[in-house]
């Protein structure tokens, strides 16, 4: 079972690689926010108030690029199956088509965390400081949330196009959440702090500024992110098991 | 060797399947017939795992779809209509990929690529991505791909469709050869003189159901005709006759 959702992983990670077109593009995009946030940087005096602004604006980039490092292999990976007909000889293999689906969530996870790391590979060059072990560690299960959220879609498509359409919406949660969690008045009290994405944000915000990250938050997150990965990857499952998904109705 | 019993699948207000009954023998290539519309497909995806019945039981080798599905599958090679594949990956990269998931072991695994690029000629092309390959050669590539695991069972949708004549020709070959090897073939086409050439056993479906089902004199010899174009003809305008 593991041998054979690693087998699905390593052709999906082979071939969204060779896609160099999408490597270049999801790179870009992680890569986008250091760059606007170092020319806003040159364009305003560098006090103490507007580092905190442009730490707030790089924490919605970067959850915006855990979302974009990873949506071309999605998109390509059963949407893109469907649409090139490979999807029904892939399925007369001897593979669950949850080993499938769990093989090609991999793939698309290191694509997401690979666009993370680039962006915050970026922003650390950009404010010479190296975020803590502790955000990345707090960081990884959004990669693993937007990788599933974007393979069920991905099962929702008939095609490349249609799936570019709903991954391209589903880029503006991390944007949306993450600028209410900057400007409102009341983002950052109470709970908020345990909702994925927007407790991301939170946590980016704080490691970014030099301040300790809260672990109970961490663990919360952790926790209710995988569960929301968990139920995405099911879904995707049981929409897998669906016949139009082989009929293309 | 294949056997369907009482197969049934309905899709939404469709029946696809009404009662598909029918064994393919190995050693043998069994040609499964049928107008569009008639089930073929259905029935060839239902035998390999790919749609579920809503009743009725396929074996392979004795191994049924209920029971086990991924022993079945191990079990079967196919190639459908759906002959997609990964335009960035190699014939031999797409044979390894497949070879893996049929669980063959590494080293079996590369002897086995080699072999099934020798027997498909593909020597000049098994290291070029599959994008530009001309028509020819996406089906060798597909069929490569289900013969990698050498199935006992192998399931055709149309498989000369596109082909130019010698690749036709070499694809005949090739299925006489499988079938001498005691393979089980099940082959699905609508060119007549293709199954009648082929074909050791005829399985006519018309409706969702099974109407007719022998050798291709046996056919003739039933509906008292002398062509089997004419006993596909007698055969699915009776039932035809019968739904109206």
């Amino acid at each position: 079972m593991l041998n054979q959702i690693a087998i699905v992983a390593l052709k999906e990670w082979i071939d969204g690689w060779r896609d160099r077109r999408a490597v270049i593009s999801a790179a870009l995009y992680s890569l986008m926010g250091p760059g606007v946030v170092g020319m806003v940087s040159l364009a305003v005096h560098i006090g103490r108030d507007s580092q905190a602004v442009l730490i707030a604006m790089m924490s919605v980039f970067t959850l915006v690029s855990a979302f974009v490092g990873g949506m071309n292999v999605a998109m390509d990976s059963i949407a893109g199956e469907r649409e090139r007909r490979s999807l029904v000889p892939l399925l007369m293999h001897p593979i669950t088509r949850l080993d499938l689906l769990l093989g090609k969530w991999l793939a698309v996870a290191a694509f997401s965390a690979a666009g993370l790391a680039f962006n915050l590979a970026g922003f650390a060059l950009l404010f010479h400081r190296l975020p803590p072990l502790a955000l990345a560690l707090c960081l990884t299960p959004l990669c693993l949330l937007a990788a599933a959220l974007e393979i069920w879609i991905s099962t929702l498509c008939r095609g490349l196009k249609e799936a570019h359409t709903y991954l391209s919406m589903l880029v503006f949660l991390p944007m949306m959440v993450g600028m209410f969690m900057v400007f409102s008045p009341v983002a950052g009290h109470g709970w908020w702090k345990f909702v994925p994405v927007a407790g991301h944000q939170l946590q980016l915000d704080a490691g970014m500024r030099g301040k300790p990250l809260d672990p109970l938050s961490m663990l919360f997150l952790g926790l209710g992110t995988a569960t929301l990965a968990g139920m995405a990857l099911l879904a995707a499952a049981d929409r897998l098991e669906q016949d139009d998904v082989v009929y293309g109705g | 060797m294949i056997e369907v019993r009482n197969l049934k699948k309905q899709f939404g207000a469709v029946a696809a399947l009404r009662d598909v009954s029918f064994h393919a023998p190995d050693g043998a290539i069994t040609g499964l017939l049928g107008a569009n519309g008639a089930g073929k497909s259905t029935t060839l995806r239902t035998i390999c795992g790919v749609l579920k019945p809503d009743s009725g039981q396929v074996l392979v080798d004795g191994i049924s779809s209920a029971g086990d599905p991924l022993a079945l599958q191990r079990r079967v090679g196919g190639l459908l209509d759906h002959a997609g594949l990964y335009a960035r990956l190699t014939p031999r990269e797409t044979f390894t990929f497949s070879g893996r998931l049929n669980g063959i072991p590494s080293q079996r695994l590369r002897q086995r690529v080699e072999e099934t690029i020798a027997i498909l000629g593909m020597q000049s092309i098994a290291d070029r991505p599959t994008g530009g390959f001309s028509q020819g050669e996406r089906m060798k590539t597909a069929l490569g791909r289900a013969l990698i695991h050498a199935p006992r069972n192998l399931l055709l949708d149309e498989p000369t469709s596109g082909l130019d004549i010698p690749s036709v020709r070499s694809l005949r070959a090739l299925l006489q050869r499988t079938r001498d090897a005691g393979a089980c073939i099940l082959f699905s086409s609508h060119v007549l003189e293709e199954v009648q050439a082929l074909c050791d056993r005829v399985v006519i479906l018309a409706g969702g159901r099974v109407v007719a089902e022998g050798t291709p004199p046996e056919l003739c010899e039933l509906a008292g005709v002398t062509s089997l174009e004419d006993a596909f003809v007698a055969f699915t305008s009776a039932e035809e006759v019968a739904a109206c």
